[in-house]
């Protein structure tokens, strides 16, 4: 009992041995052993339509995000392409792969953060979380590979994000994240300013007669999707928007101009697309694994 | 058996020259540092709280990424240093051996301040991995081969190996067969170390995803702090504090069951991390039970040191070691018992995700395990530099100025974490609950605060004692006063 080789075996190997076969074996030999894990290709089958939003709102920064981003066809894009079209079926699969990497970056961004020392992931059978946040997940739909290592989280200064994928919009989360309190007001979170990129935008200002209207100011402008490095980009989307304008809309082409603006960057969106994805994958969706 | 004092004491006087000073004391300087370091994080990240972050905005200091330095070189920095440091005091002294080489001692010294500035820089860079207590980066994306920093896990696995080498040789080569307590703890501390942070840092990154990763990462949280920090502590309150108080242990019997039975139970409680969650229930209730069962063998422990300490309680008056490593202890039985509490179903339903749990951790980081280093270095140090005190009222002002933090956080993180727990049971608004929290929260920046400024007296002390003008110190004396607060 109090020599050394009794010490370090039966304490120092022994008991440790013990506790990771019933704690850390036992466990992963009733759940997670009895399939494969889900790869992130797998987990990002089924694209959300927020990622696809993510295109039309911010092409620039998506086209430098995702490579192959120019085959993704957003509906816009497949109107009028018949449904045989291989374009549509090529389209498919490079949305599958931008996703792909979306998520994977994503995840690496919200891990580099450690949003998950504030948000947990976890939905409790208990005090009433399933009716706050959302389906409380079982052992299968975490056996992926975005849950590894796991993201489950044990505290929660903000919301819980389980099934966060969907809840709100992308113009709602770029504004969360650039300030949280615009969206939240009161709220404790930091800012993720380094999440985005000053630039140049073409900016529509608002027809007047609509103004008067609904009582807003008469400058009041919306931004045309798309944030430029540079003013000379900028103002040459200016010039294809105007060309796009239908003819007989000419005082909506007059109303265009370009001013500094700021969106958000690659690894922005790759998070953004994590935040929409998050709870829209359970083990339900899995091809050939018996349920 | 050496647990008489005589005979510790007789090993203590004839095996000074086995102890290499240079090295205690300089892991002890690197603790004090990472200390320092690591509270002031801690009371900048909760202005965030506060809306009061003054970096807010600049990626490498925002919130979460400092909130791992804080809890990381608290870990890694204060608790390893400080503890590697006290080890090449003690385990000298109890077993009549040198450790391995005193080059060695330097090489670890050096490396693992390294690691520590690696594990740091890429926490803040945002190469940390997402496990909780081992934060420090892989150095590969989260769960890949592909390289994308300093590999400090695997660093920190070679560091381990080596304090192995260096401690475990002259525990092996001891002049006594048969081990004295402490080395039980301490032997098998040193093992777990390198079992548990392989175990922690490997399967959850790259084999174990979601339910099964969590319960290997609930194991690794608990097995660093329940199979290295404790065993750590206990190992070396095993040393010092008979050494002190010149009385032999209470009880070999309690010792031998404290040992053993916290070996047993201990690691069983990794998932108690998280409970009502999708792992086997089965499991769950295991780790409930067991917990259950680990405040019962500490009770065994803290009796036995009460029961050391019995007819000579007047020390916790006059000697300032004795205090720290005696609050230590009431400061464990509260965390344990706490836990025992707070483990069950019932409990985790309302306090699981809310500061209640911080509240415990620091209970237990801060006020055991961190006291205990701190009670060590202040008898160590008058020691290690020859020199007699800057201020004796300095050191006051340290134990008082900690104490009265410390409690001051725990109560309000316990009582915030109720109304919080509370709140989010009752569907209440989030927002509404963040205004709530607010006033706890000022509350802990204060305590916060309390406790930073205690330390900077302590380094203060420290440094002028270390700098100073020589005032030989004469440990004779210290025996005299029973240690001579």
């Amino acid at each position: 009992m109090d020599r050394f080789t009794s010490i370090l075996l039966a304490a120092g190997l022994g008991c440790f041995a013990l506790a990771f076969v019933l704690s850390g074996v036992y466990p992963w030999l009733i759940t997670d052993a009895r399939e494969p894990e889900a790869t992130i290709a797998e987990v990002a089958r089924r694209v959300t339509p927020e990622f696809k939003q993510l295109k039309e709102a911010y092409p620039v920064a998506f086209a430098a995000a995702f490579p192959g981003a120019d085959e993704c066809l957003t509906d816009k894009d497949l109107a009028g392409v018949p449904l045989d079209d291989p374009r549509r079926a090529r389209s498919e699969d490079a949305w599958r792969a931008a996703h792909t990497i979306a998520l994977r970056d994503g995840r690496d961004a919200y891990v580099a953060e450690a949003c998950w020392h504030c948000h947990s992931q976890y939905v409790r059978p208990v005090a009433n979380e399933a009716q706050r946040f959302g389906r409380v997940r079982s052992a299968a739909d975490d056996n992926n590979a975005l849950q590894r290592p796991v993201l489950w989280g044990t505290r929660r200064v903000g919301p819980d994000l389980t099934h966060e994928g969907g809840r709100r919009s992308n113009d709602w989360h770029v504004a969360h994240l650039r300030d949280p309190a615009s969206t939240s007001p009161g709220s404790i979170m930091p800012r993720y300013t380094w999440y985005f990129r000053d630039g140049w935008q073409v900016w529509r200002t608002i027809d007047p007669e609509l103004a008067e209207r609904e009582g807003l100011a008469p400058t009041t402008r919306y931004p045309i999707p798309g944030v430029y490095a540079t003013e000379a980009e900028a103002r040459s989307a200016l010039e294809r928007v105007r060309a796009e304008t239908p003819e007989n809309l000419h005082a909506e082409r007059d109303r265009l101009e370009v001013a500094p603006s700021s969106g958000p960057n690659e690894t922005a969106l790759a998070l953004l697309a994590y935040l929409q994805w998050l709870g829209t994958w359970d083990a339900s969706q899995r091809e050939g694994v018996p349920q | 058996m050496t647990s008489t004092a005589t005979q510790l004491e007789a090993a203590h006087a004839g095996s000074a020259d086995l102890v290499d000073k240079g090295l205690v004391k300089w892991h002890l300087v690197m603790a004090m540092f990472f200390m320092l370091t690591a509270m002031t994080w801690g009371l900048l990240i909760s202005l965030q709280f506060l809306h009061a972050y003054p970096f807010e905005g600049i990626s490498f200091l925002s919130y979460g990424r400092v909130r791992l330095l804080h809890t990381n070189e608290i870990a890694y920095g204060f608790l390893v240093n400080g503890f590697i440091g006290c080890l090449y005091y003690a385990i000298p002294r109890m077993t009549g051996r040198a450790v391995a080489s005193s080059k060695l001692g330097w090489l670890i010294l050096f490396v693992w301040q390294f690691i520590l500035v690696a594990m740091s820089v890429g926490q803040l860079l945002g190469f940390a991995q997402a496990v909780e207590w081992g934060e420090t980066p892989t150095g590969f994306r989260p769960g890949t081969f592909d390289l994308n920093y300093i590999p400090v896990d695997f660093l920190i696995e070679i560091g381990a190996v080596l304090v192995a080498i260096q401690f475990l040789t002259p525990i092996v080569r001891s002049v006594h067969k048969r081990q004295y307590v402490s080395l039980w703890y301490l032997t098998a501390g040193i093992v777990w170390l390198i079992l548990t942070y392989v175990m922690g840092n490997t399967l959850p990154e790259w084999t174990l995803p979601g339910s099964s990763g969590a319960a290997t990462v609930g194991l690794f949280i608990h097995d660093l702090v329940g199979l290295f920090v404790t065993p750590m502590g206990w190992g070396l309150m095993y040393f010092f504090v008979p050494v002190i108080l010149r009385r032999p242990v209470w009880s070999h019997a309690l010792s031998v069951i404290g040992f053993w039975a916290l070996a047993f139970f201990y690691p069983l409680n990794g998932v108690h991390h998280f409970l009502l969650s999708s792992i086997p229930m089965s499991v769950q209730y295991g780790a409930v039970i067991s917990t259950m069962a680990v405040e019962i063998v500490v009770t065994t422990v803290i009796v036995n040191f009460f029961g050391t300490m019995w007819g000579s309680g007047d020390a916790l008056r006059t000697n300032l070691p004795i205090r720290w490593f005696y609050t230590g202890m009431v400061g464990y039985f509260i965390t344990c018992l706490q836990c025992m509490f707070h483990t069950t179903l019932t409990m985790q339903e309302l306090i699981h995700f809310t500061d209640w749990v911080p509240g415990h951790a620091h209970l237990v980081m801060l006020g055991v395990f961190s006291f205990w280093i701190f009670g060590m270095t202040t008898w160590l140090w008058p020691r290690l530099t020859g020199n007699e005190w800057y201020s004796r009222r300095l050191n006051h002002w340290h134990y008082w100025l900690s104490v009265i933090g410390l409690l001051t956080m725990f109560v309000d993180l316990l009582a915030g974490g109720l109304v919080h727990g509370f709140m989010l049971n009752a569907l209440s608004d989030w927002m509404e609950i963040v205004r709530a929290m607010h006033g706890f929260w000022a509350v802990r920046t204060f305590a916060g605060a309390m406790i930073l400024a205690g330390q900077l007296c302590f380094a203060w002390n420290l440094w002028k004692t270390w700098t100073g003008p020589k005032r030989p110190y004469d440990y004779r004396v210290d025996l005299a006063t029973a240690g001579g607060v």
